[in-house]
């Protein structure tokens, strides 16, 4: 049965598929997808610690498993006597473009903006053997940060999810930050964390198993605490549990004045992140953007807040889907202690640090 | 397993279309027929390497098919003008699990099925340099550095290593007596022979020895030199052992027999320990098996026993292809894994009966080579009868059969059914000649009567009314006379008695006479049809 896992920020989701891949047995032939090229480093490298493995594994981005198992040996059957040439990452071909020159540009390279469409296509060419081919060559295939897929990317999901392989996906679509296409009109309704309203419909047409996993091994239970009060109850996630409970005397949330952001500095070494290179201008620290920042696990964090966090904050007002995403990242790369800058600390209902 | 091979362009082969039979397959075709072509091309796209070194760089105008090259240059700046020649070889594998990293729709039959190609095409990028080239009046020989070489799986992905799914092996007819001690192929399968740990110990010892020899014996010769040479250079001289991969393990170690280098022992053994290395390559992956010619070099018994290893081999994983100029071999791996080639056209026995082929396995020494080489084929009883039909052809014709390329073939111990059933397996033109032993023409023909065909195979029996016989049906058409003149016998003999005891004597005789004599009907038919 294939299953999803929607599980809280370090709560090991990248971990899991390691285990499994390190626990295979001889001959299973295993695919490992995620999106970025960051995440693929970093299974890599995980993997690279227990070689030899028994099974067969193999690394892959989204867009070359979509390039080479989806459009490159079948693309004839689409469109006749053409050759795939590369992947245009950036290329548009206008919102008029039918048939190939949607596709493909000139010199035979697929448009990234509708590359999962095309390997729908052509899998719908080849009479299902796309499908076959992988279910042939894989037994298992998992995919890691799940959440940033979106628009026909859901389509070949739930190809997938018809086909015998045993499909794993882990993600949190609380960390929705990063999308595959952000451009795809399709699927419009699922985008962000909305896909989980997706995933709760491919669950209620029996094509998934859903679990929710609400142990985090990474933020003690003060942030997480906060952290779970971004997203309103009706999201249905749960309350998060720590499993840390290391005290290191500077420990939950806190906010300061701009004025003690250079002892505060001094003293915790915090990791600086910000919504975007807009806020907090008037800040002479070395900030990091926090999509940039995702995956990362910390001591500690100091965050440049926007206006919308300020007011979340003090009144509770909800910020939206994209910047609760955001800030939800942000807490939760921290260990011990995350800290919000703020002109009037004291407002913000938080621990207030001054040195 | 190969399910079809298409080759074109690619040496003499214009265009050729093969399904070879799962297991094995004994290739067979006259000389220059392409046999070991067909060998190298699949080598080539298995390995993608042709003796040990990558296509790219052993590129060559004359792997190009000749009568192709000849036709564009003449055609060239005229109306008819061809395009540039271009060599394709497509092997098809079956659509099994393991190679489904290799399926795509990316080959000439756009079929949707595992497979590998090899294209070599003129590249894009020097089509402006072709055309100048081309302008310049050069002589008629394809500038192949213009040319690209694709290899590439039926998924449209490049190869630039072989495949793991596939393993070939190539066992090779040529001797070894190189100074590096082992083939290229022999190479290749020595070192999957073994595992990776295992290699990984022989190439620590390797290193560790060398090292060995730097540190201790050349250490004094070292000081020696840096005291010696101080004066010459300003930094101290010496000499190391090698370490760079030239001198890896692979170069320093070769196979020994009986405690005899490979190199040095006999060719027979060389070519059984090949098949051997080749069997005991780890079982369960499908490997492809390429044999040529296994009859050179070996003696009768040697090559007893080395056939039964190759027929060992074939099996569900692995595919077999041998080449051979030998009917033994044919006979023993079985006529019905035949495979002849004849141009770019190929036969297959496969529709023989099984029966068939045990029967010539059994009658392992026959020369079952020449029924499916022949051109044109006569079946005769013996010798006499042999004899006989070529004094009878040459009587009228004015030379011998062999002359027009026909070949006659006395049965020995096989049947005229077993043979024609060959013959209709292979669509080839036959005339049998039988003698009637007694029972009626018509009987005898209806025994085979499914087997011929009118103006392609024919069976002609000798009239009862004339004797069983061969010699009683030339002394019932000759005046006794004639016969004993012709036939150099006394006065006194019988010459039909004489004949039956003297068989092949008498009809050597008449071929070296300079009279002739007049011979029975079923005979002068038999020269009507093969003329």
């Amino acid at each position: 049965m294939n299953r999803l896992t929607l599980a809280v920020a370090g709560g090991r989701k990248t971990q899991s598929i390691v285990d499994r891949c390190r626990t295979a047995p001889r001959g299973q032939q295993i695919l490992v997808l995620t999106y970025t090229q960051n995440n693929q480093r970093e299974l890599v490298s995980r993997l690279a610690r227990h070689r030899p493995l028994e099974a067969g594994v193999e690394v892959q981005g989204w867009f070359s498993f979509l390039l080479g198992h989806w459009v490159r040996p079948y693309l004839p059957v689409r469109f006749p006597g053409r050759r795939l040439r590369g992947l245009n990452f950036d290329g548009d071909p206008g919102r008029f473009a039918t048939g190939e020159s949607r596709f493909l540009d000139s010199d035979g390279r697929a448009y990234k903006l509708h590359l999962a469409q095309l390997a729908l296509e052509t899998h719908q060419a080849s009479s299902s053997a796309v499908l076959d081919r992988l279910s042939r060559i894989y037994q298992e295939i998992h995919i890691d940060e799940v959440q940033d897929l979106n628009g026909y990317d859901l389509e070949i999901l739930a190809e997938l999810m018809t086909s015998p392989i045993e499909l794993n996906l882990v993600g949190d679509v609380r960390q929705a930050l990063i999308q595959t296409n952000i451009r795809d009109p399709k699927n419009k309704q699922y985008k962000g964390i909305s896909i989980k309203t997706w995933f709760e419909k491919q669950k209620s047409r029996g094509n998934l198993d859903f679990f929710h996993q609400t142990i985090t091994w990474r933020s003690n239970q003060l942030i997480a605490d906060f952290a779970d009060t971004i997203f309103d109850d009706s999201w249905g996630f749960g309350r998060t549990v720590s499993q840390n409970t290391d005290v290191t005397g500077h420990d939950g949330i806190f906010a300061i004045s701009p004025g003690h952001v250079d002892e505060y500095v001094a003293r915790y070494s915090p990791l600086c992140v910000r919504y975007n290179a807009n806020c907090c201008k008037s800040l002479d620290l070395p900030f990091m953007n926090i999509a940039i920042a995702k995956g990362l696990s910390v001591p500690r964090v100091l965050i440049g807040p926007t206006a919308g966090m300020i007011d979340f904050l003090r009144k509770g007002k909800p910020i939206g889907e994209t910047p609760s995403c955001s800030l939800y990242v942000a807490v939760t790369r921290a260990r011990f202690s995350v800290a919000f800058v703020a002109e009037n600390p004291a407002r913000l209902g938080l621990t207030v640090w001054s040195p | 397993m190969i399910d079809r091979i298409v080759i074109r362009g690619y040496r003499r082969f214009n265009n050729l279309y093969l399904s070879p039979n799962a297991g094995l397959n004994v290739i067979v075709g006259d000389n220059e027929s392409g046999k070991s072509t067909l060998l190298e091309a699949i080598a080539l796209v298995l390995t993608g390497k042709v003796n040990g070194r990558w296509a790219r760089e052993e590129l060559n105008p004359f792997w190009f098919n000749r009568a192709k090259v000849t036709e564009f240059f003449t055609k060239y700046g005229t109306l008819e003008q061809v395009p540039l020649p271009e060599i394709l070889i497509e092997l098809y594998l079956a659509d099994c699990d393991e190679f489904q990293r290799l399926r795509g729709v990316h080959n000439s039959q756009q079929a949707d099925c595992p497979g590998v190609l090899m294209r070599i095409a003129p590249d894009d990028e020097y089509a402006e340099e072709f055309e100048a080239y081309l302008q310049d009046a050069p002589p008629s020989v394809l500038p192949v550095e213009f040319y690209d070489v694709d290899w590439k799986d039926f998924g449209d992905r490049f190869l630039n290593q072989r495949p793991k799914e596939l393993t070939a092996s190539f066992i090779d007819s040529r001797t070894i007596r190189s100074t590096s001690g082992v083939d290229y192929h022999t190479r290749e399968m020595l070192s999957e022979h073994l595992d990776s740990k295992e290699r990984a110990r022989i190439s620590i010892a390797h290193r560790k020895s060398r090292q060995q020899i730097t540190d201790s014996t050349l250490t004094d010769i070292n000081e020696r030199l840096a005291a010696e040479h101080s004066s010459l250079h300003d930094r101290p001289i010496g000499l190391q052992m090698d370490q760079s991969s030239r001198a890896s393990w692979e170069v320093g170690i070769v196979p020994q027999v009986d405690d005899i280098p490979f190199a040095m022992a006999g060719q027979g053994q060389q070519a059984a320990i090949k098949v051997a290395l080749a069997m005991s390559r780890i079982r369960g992956t499908s490997t492809f098996i390429l044999i040529e010619e296994p009859e050179n070099h070996l003696s009768h018994t040697s090559l007893t026993r080395l056939i039964s290893r190759i027929k060992a081999l074939a099996g569900d994983d692995q595919q077999l292809f041998v080449t051979t100029h030998s009917s033994f071999v044919l006979n023993r791996l079985g006529v019905d894994k035949l495979l002849l080639l004849h141009g770019d056209r190929t036969t297959k026995l496969a529709d023989l009966g099984e029966d068939t082929a045990s029967y010539f396995r059994k009658l392992a020494g026959y020369d079952t080579l020449r029924l499916v080489l022949a051109n044109k084929l006569a079946l005769v009883e013996g010798p006499s009868d042999t004899i006989a039909l070529e004094r009878a052809y040459k009587d009228r014709v004015g030379k011998m059969p062999s002359e027009d390329g026909i070949d006659i073939v006395s049965m020995g111990g096989l049947t005229f059914k077993r043979a024609l059933e060959l013959c209709a397996c292979l669509d080839r033109q036959a005339v049998a000649l039988q003698d009637n032993d007694g029972r009626s023409p018509g009987d005898i023909r209806r025994a085979v009567g499914h087997l011929l065909v009118n103006g392609k195979r024919t069976m002609l029996v000798s009239d009862p009314a004339s004797g069983k016989t061969l010699e009683p049906q030339i002394c019932s058409v000759n005046d006794e006379q004639v016969l004993r003149r012709v036939l150099r016998i006394t006065d006194q003999a019988d010459p039909q008695t004489w004949m039956t005891n003297n068989k092949t004597e008498w009809a050597l005789r008449l071929l070296d006479a300079d009279e002739s004599i007049t011979f029975p009907d079923y005979i002068n038919e038999a020269v009507d049809l093969l003329r």
